[in-house]
């Protein structure tokens, strides 16, 4: 990936003033939907839409990487009776920061991509749920949504045609579990968000037991583009199993942590080196978690030649997740690392599933014993233990989410571990 | 017809049964938390774990592809998955714990994590004995515990309501005590509050959880969560007897069991019968044992004169002898029999026979029906268990206007069971100068008033059936001994440990708790006697089986075919519909 300096921007170019409708528009905005819902031609039907998205395969941006377009076609055929799509802007998986810059810089392009979505699946209101710590942000699509009303981009009729669709938006209450898909859905009716047994998928029984969508920002903020140039224009940015522009948040110990918009597949080095400009005073690169605090950790060794994709981040022992990056140096204190990340954890889980709700705060406690130098080997082991125990037995991912950063933590750091530890020679069996 | 394989064994299906349902059906165990047959499946407890696969069918010919041993492909789910919430398909097979040790392994690590937060403290628990949780780590459970941090500690007996005790410690979240104010009472008044492991169940600020069907959750929560406020460390589950009844605080009928200590009443809970009250019950049924218990009738008494306060004891003799004294020296027009749908289609049967006979008339009857009380679950209009057995058995029913004329003109007044008085239909000082014999079980105002009180016993006493407002016949045990019976004798009283190796030096074996009544057809034999006659029933079948012989609707109704159908719908169904 040579040519990354001379990659054009489209999901937050480098144009002043795109937050606002009119400047987004002189720039080719609503081009899109205009002709979706125009140009019968090119778009006979909503089914068009879809296909091409489809074929244009944009892996979700949420951590889940599946294909958007295959997802929209799960609707089941329209009865008359409401449908929704839900935006998934909880975005509170620590080391994510990317769809604030689109609220931010490009508001409109994800209000287009998910009014393209809507009409694609004849949705009748979109929710777009975000994080409710993004205050200002709020404020921000709370305006851009209302210029969209203003200037018929919403609401009833838009842009002349017979096609409506409302869009509201909805402010969550800080809970890291609001982001999973379906306890998002119940956070949207107003209940516990505690995540739904599935099946029945949401796409059957979502919101108020209506078909139902979700999508993550990032990915809807792609559709404008694939419409505009075509599936095969997606797929000919990046990586050729998870085509398409991704928004990588690097955060840490470099030099220029930010939100960076580049194809994917990016090898990871040159995110760092030369992306973020390398680590901060010169220190050594220990490790990164590539895709938000859940994803593995892989150690800097593993990291040559390694790029950013799902399927090179899996066989690297890991996974692509949100692309949130978070790098590490030499400094850095693995064991205490881990320790923060299971308080997330255990401050984070819902309590729905037993594995989850006592297994997060034991390995919390377990781990603390450790960081304060009363742990023994025997733990580290009870650790593993206690993960394998979590995961694939709960409702939704998080108990997954939890259990993989101690599982593959401790594995690949063993020997930090132990440096911590006193040696027992009970097992733990 | 689907098939399903199930630790080996093939069993055929019909519709789309849940996993759990069906395993359970067939007398297999699958260890559960969360799961309650007659609310929601959240499959949160993560406790009923099978290993479930399918048998691989080649798409174009249907057939099923085989394995190089020549066995029929299987496809396995990668995850474990629970049972409660799985449809069955065709073709699954499953694996419980019986033969796969993935599974047993999960069960027993889902009960370590359960018990990680959960504070042990069994030894002074009121669900210890009965607790699934107790009886599920016994069975599945790992043998020691490897957590040796801090317990999470959260709220202790916090008073949810005004019959609700919560010990949030113990509470595991299993969120079958809010389904059941969200589905089954749907008064909404419990949720889960906080997160994580600190999360456990509660009422909105402000407000207190006085759902009349509250005290289910108790019998709900898996563990002692929720306790009874009144029940509480009362005693132990493994003291008391255990005997099947019926909740006669209203007209539905619902089937409860008596908890019996020392021949005292400690609780009531309900009992499943999926044609009255399925799982459930209303707390003003439980409410039974202080009249089960307390300001009970003993010994006959008698007014020596009529303006004495009070009445003083005297002896069965002397009681029956005042009786025949009254009835003989009045003229039968002057006296007027009252039956009750309090009492049991027995009491009320005998009680007319011996009208008919001696005293040449007609019992009659006013009914406790309150228009509007009821809802739609187990809450009736009628507030009185038999109405529609006195209906049935002939009973004269009368209006307030009809019965307070008839008091008026009568001199002697027999009388079962109403407290008159209490209800405001009459007054002391309207039955100033009449003579009041009362047969009843409680010191109510109307005992207070009477001329002669015989004390009968009462519906966890004896053996009887009553007739709920959809006209099904249901019948009693005896729960507590009378001075007269004797649980080693009578072989359908249940006797528990205390019962059989307990003595008279213990603190549990205490005769001041039997009371000093007999049975309504008893007394009325025992009177009979007095004027030549025989009504000889020893026993409610005897009264039963005479009344079943005479009256065309009881044709055919026996105890043993109401323990055996749980209860007989007296009138067939269309009729019902028809009437409906």
């Amino acid at each position: 990936m040579s040519d990354w300096t001379t990659y054009e921007p489209v999901l937050i170019p480098n144009i002043a003033g795109l937050d606002r409708l009119e400047t987004y528009r002189k720039h080719g905005g609503y081009d899109a939907l205009h002709a979706v819902l125009h140009d019968q031609n090119t778009w006979p039907d909503p089914a068009s839409v879809v296909q091409e998205v489809k074929e244009a395969n944009i892996r979700g941006r949420g951590g889940a990487g599946f294909n958007a377009g295959l997802k929209w076609s799960f609707m089941p055929p329209v009865d008359g009776g409401p449908r929704y799509l839900a935006c998934n802007g909880d975005e509170s998986e620590p080391g994510t920061f990317k769809d604030r810059k689109i609220f931010e810089y490009n508001p409109f392009l994800f209000i287009e991509g998910a009014t393209i979505a809507a009409y694609a699946m004849s949705i009748t209101s979109i929710y777009v749920y975000i994080r409710g710590e993004y205050r200002s942000w709020i404020h921000k699509m709370e305006k851009a949504v209302s210029d969209a009303y203003d200037a018929g981009l919403l609401g009833q009729n838009i842009l002349g045609s017979d096609f409506s669709v409302d869009l509201v938006l909805h402010s969550g209450a800080g809970a890291y579990i609001c982001g999973e898909e379906t306890s998002l859905l119940e956070s949207l009716e107003g209940k516990r968000g505690y995540p739904r047994v599935k099946p029945p998928f949401p796409a059957q029984r979502g919101l108020w037991g209506r078909p139902t969508t979700i999508n993550n920002i990032e990915t809807l903020s792609n559709v404008p583009g694939v419409i505009r140039n075509g599936a095969d224009w997606f797929k000919s940015i990046g990586a050729e199993s998870h085509p398409g522009p991704i928004l990588y948040g690097i955060s840490g110990h470099v030099n220029r942590p930010g939100v960076y918009e580049l194809p994917s597949g990016m090898p990871v080095m040159t995110l760092i080196e030369e992306v973020a400009q390398g680590m901060r005073n010169g220190k050594k690169l220990k490790a990164i978690i590539p895709g938000g605090s859940s994803t593995p950790i892989l150690p800097a060794k593993d990291l040559e030649d390694l790029t950013m994709d799902a399927d090179a981040l899996r066989g690297a022992g890991s996974m692509m997740g949100t692309a949130g990056m978070v790098v590490m140096d030499e400094d850095t204190d693995i064991v205490e690392t881990l320790w923060r990340i299971s308080k997330f954890y255990h401050h984070e889980s819902c309590g729905q599933c037993t594995p989850c709700r006592e297994g997060t705060g034991w390995l919390e406690k377990i781990l603390e014993k450790v960081v304060t130098g009363q742990g023994t080997t025997r733990d580290l082991d009870l650790l593993l233990d206690i993960t394998s125990q979590m995961e694939g037995r709960t409702i939704c991912a998080l108990a997954d989410a939890a259990a993989w950063p101690v599982r593959y933590t401790i594995s690949r750091f063993r020997d930090e571990f132990e440096a911590r530890c006193k040696p027992s020679l009970i097992p733990v069996g | 017809m689907a098939e399903i394989v199930i630790d080996g064994i093939p069993y055929s299906f019909e519709g789309k049964p849940k996993l759990l349902d069906f395993i359970l059906s067939k007398n297999k165990d699958v260890p559960f938390f969360c799961y309650h047959p007659s609310m929601s499946a959240p499959a949160n407890c993560r406790m009923c774990m099978v290993k479930v696969g399918q048998y691989v069918k080649n798409r174009e010919t249907g057939d099923y592809e085989l394995d190089d041993q020549g066995e029929r492909r299987i496809r396995w789910f990668p995850k474990l998955q629970t049972s409660c919430n799985m449809d069955m398909m065709d073709d699954m097979i499953v694996h419980t714990h019986e033969t796969d040790d993935l599974v047993k392994r999960a069960h027993k690590d889902t009960l370590e994590m359960i018990l990680i937060n959960h504070p042990l403290d069994c030894p002074i628990c009121d669900q210890a004995g009965e607790c699934p949780l107790q009886i599920q780590t016994y069975k599945y459970g790992p043998e020691g515990s490897r957590f040796e941090v801090k317990k999470q500690h959260k709220p202790k007996h916090v008073q949810l309501g005004p019959r609700v005790t919560l010990d949030a410690e113990r509470c595991i979240n299993c969120t079958r005590c809010t389904r059941f104010t969200d589905e089954i009472s749907q008064s909404h008044q419990l949720t889960i509050t906080r997160r994580g492991d600190k999360n456990h169940p509660t009422t909105a600020p402000g407000t207190v959880f006085d759902d009349p069907y509250s005290m289910n959750t108790i019998d709900l929560c898996p563990v002692g969560a929720l306790t009874s406020t009144d029940f509480r460390f009362k005693a132990r589950v493994w003291e008391m007897n255990q005997t099947p009844g019926l909740d006669i605080t209203n007209g539905k009928g619902v089937n409860v069991d008596l908890w019996t200590r020392d021949n005292v009443v400690l609780r009531i809970t309900p009992r499943h019968n999926p044609h009255v009250n399925e799982y459930w019950m209303t707390d003003k049924g439980r409410d039974a044992i202080h009249l089960y218990n307390e300001q009970r009738l003993s010994t006959p008494a008698i007014r020596l004169h009529p303006n004495d306060s009070s009445l003083v004891m005297t002896s069965w003799d002397n009681a029956y002898q005042t009786t025949q004294e009254i009835v003989e020296s009045t003229d039968t027009k002057q006296i007027l029999v009252l039956g009750s749908p309090y009492a049991s289609v027995e009491e009320n049967g005998a009680w007319m026979q011996f009208s008919e006979s001696i005293l040449k008339q007609s019992p009659s009857y006013t009914t406790h029906i309150e228009k509007e009380s009821g809802d739609d679950f187990l809450l009736v209009d009628d507030q009185a268990p038999n109405t529609y057995g006195c209906e049935l058995l002939g009973l004269k029913k009368r209006t307030k206007a009809a019965f307070k004329k008839a008091v008026a003109e009568a001199k002697v007044i027999l009388s079962l069971h109403d407290d008159y008085i209490e209800r405001g239909w009459l007054s002391e000082e309207e039955i100033k100068g009449k003579t009041w014999i009362y047969f009843g079980t409680n010191h109510t105002q109307m005992a207070k008033a009477a001329t002669l009180t015989i004390p009968i016993t009462c519906a966890v006493e004896h053996t009887a059936s009553y007739v709920n407002v959809d006209q099904r016949i249901q019948r009693t045990y005896p729960a507590k001994e009378t001075k007269y019976t004797n649980r080693r004798l009578d072989l359908e009283m249940s006797e528990g440990r205390l019962d059989r190796f307990g003595t008279k030096f213990d603190h549990w074996v205490n005769e001041d708790h039997k009371v000093d009544c007999k049975p309504l057809w008893e007394i009325v034999g025992d009177l009979s006697l007095l004027w030549g006659h025989t009504l000889s029933y020893r026993h409610g079948r005897d009264v039963l089986d005479a009344l079943a012989s005479n009256i065309p609707a009881l044709e055919g109704v026996t105890y043993q075919a109401m323990d055996d159908q749980r209860g007989i719908l007296l009138t067939s169904s269309e009729t019902q519909e028809a009437s409906s």
